[in-house]
């Protein structure tokens, strides 16, 4: 497939009516090409989530077209929108957001198994990517005796799992201190790069931006120059 | 703080809703309780005396040898003595009299009379003719038994001098003019006539003249005339009867006081003007058993009120932990804000107060409404104990004392920090909780033997371990099923997790590895174990009282006659109830020389046992059946006698050798179609060539002659012996003559020699050579059967009786029936005989009992009921009633009696509430388990959502994981109930004595209603998960996704 794999085109999304509206995208437009890494910054409150959650499905514009991978989420209902998160989109949320009663590779192999994948290969594959994360040693474990770090780099190999054609982060780093942050971002920027998926990572760390092939800015909810 | 405390209440309100609706669900079941412990167990007593029966209430007093001069006064001050003794309750009294015994010259020299009054006379027997007697007239007027006027030939208008009283210091003659003839009527107290209302005695039991005589009457006056008419009372009874329609518990208590005083003051009043006084009265030993039965009753729905204040504190616990948790973050928050652990108290202590004051304030009221409504409705209201709205002052303080319990561990558990992982107090109270886990079972282990050690005796001890030992075991049992719950859970993630999918594989790892997944556990599996409790103890209840009713009964419709059976009688009983009818012998005995325990003497039960499985009813050992173990104890050949045509009238003619008159006083033994046994007397005939007619023996169809006695009387001198020939002539016959024989009464006489007896269809000769020389009559009397000696009785023991007198199988004793030696062999031991239940009783055959009674010249019936089984009438029993023969039972009606009973109504009440009380608390703590679980992971509900869970895996995965939880924590409820029922539910069940219940108990698991009663909790779990998981997953939205785990 040629073209863009995210074509976000004229996005409005508003809480609320009337004076007490909050309008949090305004004809958002921006288009990104596959393998690629773009960074989403913004003050606290321009948007960012907001635009993440539209582009992931999660939430509906009040107008404008989202296409991603070649399939407009406008014309997805509720099972078709599931279905493209669970195979084509993933989320890296900032709170890591992993499930709390399943161990690392439980928590890796969730896509896996909402894919109803083969278990052998499921294993092999949750293997994989702990060890692509660096954690081969820590499959056992449970999120609460995991560092912030290592629970972020669980979050990435259960993000890559399903092989995704498009990675959602939102603020990946926000929860880590600098040299944790470091660490998680050179992570996501190699397995871009490595497993050839394409990431919009919502970040207001400079560093992040340094990392991304292309920063687009958002500001009251408009993409600025 | 205020302000704190005011918002947070504003944003928590369902969380504080919950925890004052458990509050109040706890403290009304309590005060509900406490209404049935104090009001209606208090006024229970009262309507159980005012519904009692008019014998159980009666006081009587019998005074003897009283002389004309002071018969009067002694009449009078004895009812003075009663009123008086039974105040402040009105009373009416009944007096009867009778006189010393006379002579009767009438009878000849042996003859004797007595004079008697009765009250109310025309309400006692039925004036066949003639008129009633009026005070006043010279000679008095007096009325004759129907069975006297035969015997004397009396009759309307006729004048009868009784001569000078027999005895010491006699009274001149009388003389009275009979007005009227009258039959006594049934049930009408003739059983404490001298001469049982028979009209003649040979022998009367209250003669005090040392000559023999036979013995007249009464000759019935007035009864003031008899108290002013120089005649000495042989006996006076009067018989005081209160009106308890209206009794209070006080004025029931000074009653029984003075009725235990009552005989020492009439003695006292009465002094040396009578020779013996005795007042007896049932009242106070009714009302004793009211008490004790009222004790039980009150302990055992304090055990189950306990069961539902065990629920109340864990749901509460439940709610303070949940509520506890939803405010960590704040508390945390307050902490870091230097907020002291007193300040955290003094909030949470204004929260609990003013929890506890609404709970008061709405169950107070709730309680007493619940209350109300509950004696509304069966079986209080049946049973008379319907009451208002109405609040106590006990009440206020249960009510009051149990919102402040339950509101200081609402503030124990909300000041105590939250446990970090792996700090010291976490492992003491690990440490703790595993040696409750011990102490719980060892507990219930104790209170489960003591109730098997309990006697089986009365007893009123309401002692802590009969009190808590129900909640005991439950506690212990669902805390032992909750400990087995995570392996079977971590069960079913290995396999879930060995599957492909997502959704199962979550459900099964939140419910095994979360850990507040189980939080509610103990109260779901406690509430469901105690509704599965409360359900299955109401049915062995129920199934208890059933069971006592047909063993106490015996039989499907028993009818106790209150007289003497009377010829024809079982073809009335028969038209009116159809099936299988059978006449009953039921009275005390002496076996060999034993005559029973303190209060209760050997029992004998004779049914015809052709019939057994149609007649008998009582709960057998397992693999026994009443037809078997019977079988044996009837005659193997029927006796078939010499039918007797209704109308019939027999001659007998008689000569005697010798120098002085001789005489017979022949009783014909007849029996009907269905077995009854009765005899008919001719009077006196003497032995003089003469032919005599018997009339009046056969006023029915469808009789058989099967018998005849001769009691022999001349004068008594040792070298006088006689040569006697007796012959009965009866009807013509075309039915084969039966096989006669003879026999002298009593085996070990030696008056009588060379008995024969012949038999040519018509004419019944019986010869003998009589000897005078002994002046025991029983020694010349001469029994004429239709059948052979019949041996030794097979008979069947009860279990108790076996014991006392160490018999078995094949034992041989010897009973005292009537006074008459029975010899039998004991055939069968079975743990209860029917209608004798926990008594030392003997089940036998009543036609070989009767043909043993009558071989040995005892002609009085030993009938005393009619049993019927399967009655083919619909209203047999008010049929059965309608014949005035006597009270009617029948096992349903006794059962409604034991089950309705005033004083036991409050325990299928109680148990009621119990199980609504346990459903609401079960139910309730679900729904706050699952809203504040939902509630806690939005967030991680949201996160599946962006990982693509769709929202209907959301609410599989959510409904899967509490389904996973509750399912097993229900099953595991009803099998801890169902094990609890088993095990106690036959013993705390008790008899109305409070005596353990016989038969005894036995664990009834109503698999309907328990069935209906799971399924019933499944569904609404079902629906509370369904519904809150479904807003759940609906609310799961983005925004969700920005807040912190």
């Amino acid at each position: 497939m040629s073209g863009p794999l995210l074509s976000v085109q004229a996005v409005h999304r508003s809480f609320g009516t009337g004076p007490a509206a909050v309008h949090a995208l305004r004809d958002v437009s921006f288009e990104v090409e596959p393998g690629t890494m773009v960074a989403l910054v913004g003050r606290s409150g321009s948007g960012k989530t907001t635009l993440l959650n539209v582009i992931g499905g999660l939430d509906r514009p009040d107008s404008g077209t989202v296409v991603v991978d070649g399939l407009d989420l406008g014309g997805l209902d509720e099972d078709g929108l599931s279905r493209l998160r669970r195979e084509r989109v993933s989320y890296i949320f900032q709170t890591f957001g992993l499930i709390p009663v399943l161990s690392a590779a439980e928590n890796v192999g969730v896509p896996l198994r909402l894919a109803r994948a083969d278990p052998a290969r499921r294993e092999q594959r949750v293997a994989q990517l702990l060890g692509l994360v660096g954690l081969d040693g820590h499959a056992q474990q449970r999120p609460g005796e995991l560092s912030g770090g290592q629970q972020q780099r669980v979050a990435i190999a259960r993000a890559l799992a399903a092989s995704p054609r498009l990675l959602i982060a939102d603020e990946p780093t926000g929860q880590l201190d600098a040299e944790t942050g470091l660490a998680v971002m050179a992570l996501l920027r190699g397995v871009v790069e490595s497993e050839g998926v394409t990431a919009v990572v919502a970040t207001h760390d400079p560093v992040m931006m340094a990392l991304a092939d292309r920063v687009i800015r958002i500001t009251d909810g408009r993409v600025t120059p | 703080m205020l302000t704190l405390l005011s918002r947070r209440g504003r944003a928590q309100w369902p969380l504080l809703t919950s925890l004052l609706v458990t509050l109040v669900v706890g403290t009304t079941l309590l005060g509900t309780s406490t209404l049935l412990i104090t009001l209606t167990s208090q006024r229970s007593v009262e309507v159980a005396a005012a519904r009692a029966e008019p014998d159980d209430v009666a006081v009587t007093a019998y005074v003897a040898g009283i002389s004309a001069a002071n018969a009067g006064s002694v009449a009078a001050d004895t009812r003075s003595v009663l009123t008086s003794a039974v105040a402040p309750f009105p009373a009416t009294t009944v007096t009867r009299a009778s006189s010393v015994m006379r002579e009767l010259p009438l009878a000849g020299p042996e003859g004797g009379g007595y004079l008697a009054a009765i009250e109310d006379l025309p309400s006692r027997a039925a004036l066949l003719t003639g008129r009633w007697p009026r005070p006043g007239a010279t000679p008095r007027e007096a009325a004759v038994l129907q069975s006297t006027a035969r015997l004397l030939g009396l009759d309307v208008g006729d004048r009868v001098r009784l001569g000078d009283e027999m005895g010491r210091d006699p009274n001149g003659p009388v003389e009275v003019r009979v007005v009227a003839v009258v039959r006594p009527r049934q049930d009408a107290g003739w059983d404490r006539d001298p001469l049982y209302g028979t009209g003649y005695a040979a022998d009367p039991p209250e003669s005090t003249s040392a000559r023999p005589v036979r013995a007249y009457g009464p000759f019935l006056i007035d009864l003031g005339e008899l108290l002013a008419g120089g005649s000495a009372l042989g006996r006076l009874e009067v018989s005081a009867r209160p009106d308890l329609s209206d009794p209070t518990s006080r004025d029931l208590n000074r009653v029984t006081a003075s009725l235990l005083r009552a005989d020492r003051r009439l003695n006292g009043t009465l002094g040396d003007r009578i020779e013996v006084e005795r007042v007896a009265s049932p009242l106070p030993g009714t009302l004793l058993d009211a008490r004790r039965q009222q004790q039980l009753t009150s302990s055992s729905v304090l055990a189950l009120a306990l069961i539902g204040l065990l629920l109340t504190a864990i749901a509460l616990a439940l709610a303070a932990r949940l509520t506890t948790g939803v405010r960590t973050g704040e508390s945390d928050l307050l902490t870091a804000l230097g907020t002291s652990r007193r300040q955290f108290t003094a909030v949470a202590a204004i929260e609990a107060g003013a929890l506890a004051v609404l709970a008061f304030a709405v169950a107070v009221p709730a309680s007493s409404l619940l209350y109300a409504a509950l004696t509304r409705l069966n079986p209080l209201a049946d049973a008379g104990l319907t009451a208002p709205v109405r609040i106590s002052g006990v009440q206020l303080l249960v009510v009051g004392g149990a919102a402040a319990a339950l509101a200081g561990l609402h503030i124990l558990l909300a000041v105590r920090p939250a446990p970090a992982a792996g700090d010291r107090r976490g492992h003491r109270e690990l440490l703790a909780r595993s040696g409750l886990d011990l102490v719980l079972p060892a507990l219930a282990a104790i209170g489960w033997w003591q109730l098997r050690a309990q006697p089986a005796g009365a007893g009123s001890r309401a002692d802590a371990v009969r009190v808590l030992a129900p909640a005991l075991i439950l506690a212990a049992g669902a805390a032992v099923a909750l400990r087995l719950l995570p392996p079977l859970l971590r069960a079913a993630e290995q396999v879930a997790g060995r599957t492909r999918g997502f959704i199962w594989s979550l459900a099964a790892s939140g419910a095994a590895r979360r850990p507040q997944a189980l939080a509610a556990g103990l109260l779901i599996c406690l509430g469901c174990a105690a509704a599965s409790f409360g359900t299955a103890f109401s049915a062995t209840w129920h199934a208890s009282q059933v069971d006592q009713a047909e063993l106490s009964v015996g039989t499907d419709l028993a009818l106790s006659l209150a007289g003497a059976p009377v010829t024809g009688q079982s073809a009335t009983v028969r038209d009116a109830t159809g099936g299988t009818v059978s006449p009953v012998a039921r009275q005390n005995i002496v076996v060999g020389q034993w005559l029973g325990g303190p209060g209760s003497s050997p029992r004998l039960v004779a049914v015809d046992t052709r019939h057994s499985a149609d007649l008998l009813r009582g709960r057998l050992d397992a693999g026994r059946d009443w037809s078997g173990v019977t079988r044996g104890l009837a005659p193997a050949t029927p006796v078939t006698g010499v039918a007797l045509p209704r109308g019939a009238v027999p001659a007998i003619v008689g000569t005697a050798t010798g120098s002085s008159p001789v005489q017979v006083t022949p009783h014909l033994i007849l029996r009907d179609e269905n077995g009854l046994q009765t005899s008919c007397t001719a009077g006196p005939v003497p032995l003089d060539g003469r032919r005599h007619a018997v009339s009046r023996c056969a006023p029915v169809p469808g009789l058989r002659l099967i018998g005849v006695t001769l009691p022999v009387t001349g004068q008594t001198e040792v070298q006088n012996v006689s040569s006697v020939d007796v012959t009965l002539t009866l009807p013509a016959s075309s039915a084969p003559a039966p096989q006669w024989t003879v026999r002298p009464g009593n085996p070990a006489s030696s008056q009588l020699t060379n008995e024969k007896v012949t038999f040519d269809g018509r004419k019944l000769r019986v010869t003998a050579t009589v000897s005078f020389a002994d002046s025991a009559p029983s020694s010349r009397v001469l029994v004429a059967t239709a059948f052979a000696e019949p041996g030794p009785m097979p008979v069947v023991l009860s279990t108790r009786l076996a014991a006392n007198v160490n018999a078995h199988r094949g034992s041989e004793l010897t009973f005292a029936v009537d006074q008459t030696a029975v010899k039998a062999v004991v055939r069968d031991i079975v743990p209860e005989v029917p209608s004798e239940p926990g008594e030392a009783a003997v089940l036998a055959d009543v036609d070989w009992l009767a043909r043993a009674l009558a071989v040995r010249g005892n002609v009085v019936s030993p009938v005393t009921a009619w049993w019927v089984g399967h009655p083919a009438v619909d209203d047999a029993r008010s049929r059965a009633g309608d014949l005035r023969l006597g009270p009617v039972n029948t096992p349903g009606a006794e059962a409604d009696r034991l089950a309705g009973s005033p004083l036991r109504a409050s325990y299928p009440a109680v148990l009621r509430v119990l199980v609504a009380a346990a459903v609401v608390l079960l139910l309730g703590g679900v729904l706050l388990h699952v809203v504040c679980d939902t509630q806690a992971r939005a967030v991680e509900v949201a996160r599946l959502r962006g990982l693509g869970v769709s929202r209907r895996g959301i609410r599989r995965a959510l409904i899967g994981e509490h389904a996973l939880i509750v399912l097993p924590l229900l099953a595991a409820g009803a099998g801890v109930g169902a094990l609890t029922s088993a095990l106690i539910a036959p013993l705390l069940i008790r008899s109305e004595t409070g005596a353990a219940a016989v038969p005894a108990a036995t664990a009834d698991w109503p698999w309907g209603a328990e069935a209906l009663l799971l399924t019933g909790l499944i569904g609404a779990c079902g629906l509370i998960t369904g519904a809150v998981v479904l807003v759940q997953a609906r609310r799961a939205d983005a925004a969700h996704l920005r807040v912190a785990s």
